[in-house]
């Protein structure tokens, strides 16, 4: 990133064959919508280069990334007034067909657990995907969120059980 | 380790997180308190659930899509960093024009007089002359050899096209004129005769010609010719010609046209 900063703007190319995937799995957690999460890369590679002479030498690119992708996911938000919900269309893109009762039963689980994240409150879902699926530890994620480290453990903790509690009452709803 | 404590480290021991005596501490406490247990193993539980939701490949067009953005914000770059150094080399120039119209004029007539002066110098530089001076030369020496090489061809239209480019030399050789003179005196073609009068005209002001011409009018036979001649030398002045016309009143063999051209000819040059 550095060179990238320092004028030679090709080098990006590398960065985002490194962090594209990354990056779309973030917004498609988000948002459940792959070509919305496809604009929003496009846009956080876009802002790397206009704001490239805001990073710092020694900083950590991952964080600076990630604060540039919740950035511009907040913007498209408020241009849009309403976020794209996890929906039910993009669960039942994986809901079950007829198969052995194994598979059947983790299918069903898979249906579940998407529709408890979707519930899940915009602040937790988010601290949610930044620590477990984007394998950020916690201090980085206190640098992205702005706030300290004890902050999001509290945030993690909360969003684990929350999450826990929808998902376990959505499978007794379906047990029953 | 209290249940208070087991709480707040909940988030480490999730992602594995904690020292050696920290871990040994949770064990101990969730082995003898089993609410907190079943609070652990319902956060693990959900927590390795999530590990199926696993990662989607984003499209490729999105790849081709970033290049062509790359490319264009390059290409963006590159004309903004020229539009920036016209701005500051306009701001630059501006900086020394003066405001006031006078001291434009007087500006301008400065740059004026100042081209002048380098005109001037360039021009009389010997060396630039002399290249050029040299360079006129062979160009001229080479139009000089085309119009000799066309003379002499069997064609007639040839040998016009070589009276023609003898137009193309300014200031010819005695060799050239003494050619030209010859093909005015001995060509075969009455046609080829009359456009050597036209070429001849041009050089008129040079005696060897002029003489070339009146001694041609004797040796003449094509009355198309010799008015031609007369009115040429009629033209040119030519005084020495009055003998020769004289001689051409007084000849009965002489085309009747060709007389009454010499009998006016006559009178104009006396």
């Amino acid at each position: 990133m550095l060179e990238v900063r320092d004028g030679d703007v090709t080098k990006l190319g590398l960065l985002f064959e490194r962090y594209q995937a990354a990056l779309f799995n973030f917004f498609l957690r988000l948002t459940g919508n792959r070509q919305t999460s496809e604009d929003l890369v496009q846009d956080v590679f876009f802002r790397m280069l206009k704001y490239r002479h805001t990073y710092q030498d020694g900083s950590d690119f991952t964080t600076w990334m990630y604060q540039i992708a919740r950035n511009v996911r907040f913007d498209c938000f408020r241009k849009r007034k309403r976020e794209v919900m996890l929906n039910e269309e993009e669960n039942e893109r994986v809901s079950p067909g007829p198969g052995p009762g194994e598979k059947l039963e983790r299918e069903q689980e898979l249906v579940l657990l998407r529709g408890a994240l979707a519930r899940l409150p915009e602040e937790k879902r988010e601290v949610l995907v930044l620590s477990r699926f984007q394998n950020l530890k916690y201090d980085q994620i206190a640098k992205i969120l702005c706030c300290d480290v004890g902050t999001v453990k509290v945030r993690v903790y909360r969003a684990v059980r929350e999450l826990g509690e929808i998902f376990f009452r959505l499978s007794g709803e379906r047990v029953s | 380790m209290n249940c208070e404590q087991m709480h707040e480290r909940l988030p480490d021991y999730l992602v594995d997180d904690l020292d050696e005596s920290e871990r040994t501490q949770a064990h101990l406490h969730l082995s003898a308190c089993p609410r907190c247990r079943e609070t652990a193993d319902r956060f693990l539980e959900i927590w390795r659930k999530l590990e199926m939701l696993s990662a989607e490949e984003p499209g490729v067009a999105l790849r081709a899509r970033f290049d062509a953005m790359l490319e264009a914000y390059t290409q963006g770059l590159g004309e903004a960093r020229t539009d920036a150094l016209r701005q500051r080399f306009d701001r630059w120039i501006g900086g020394f024009w003066p405001r006031r119209p006078a001291y434009q004029v007087g500006l301008c007539s400065l740059f004026l007089l100042l081209g002048l002066a380098i005109g001037h110098i360039v021009k009389s530089r010997p060396s630039a002359n002399g290249e050029l001076a040299e360079l006129r030369q062979e160009v001229h020496n080479m139009y000089q050899l085309v119009t000799l090489s066309l003379l002499q061809q069997q064609s007639a239209s040839e040998r016009i096209r070589g009276l023609s480019w003898s137009q193309r030399v300014s200031q010819p050789d005695p060799q050239v004129l003494s050619a030209l003179l010859q093909v005015l005196d001995y060509d075969p073609n009455a046609n080829v005769r009359l456009a050597a009068v036209d070429a001849l005209q041009q050089f008129s002001d040079q005696s060897m010609v002029r003489q070339g011409l009146v001694q041609a009018l004797t040796r003449q036979s094509s009355p198309l010719v010799q008015i031609a001649l007369i009115d040429l030398l009629v033209q040119i002045q030519e005084k020495r010609s009055v003998d020769t016309f004289k001689r051409m009143i007084a000849d009965e063999n002489l085309n009747d046209a060709v007389k009454q051209r010499a009998e006016r000819a006559l009178k104009q040059l006396s």
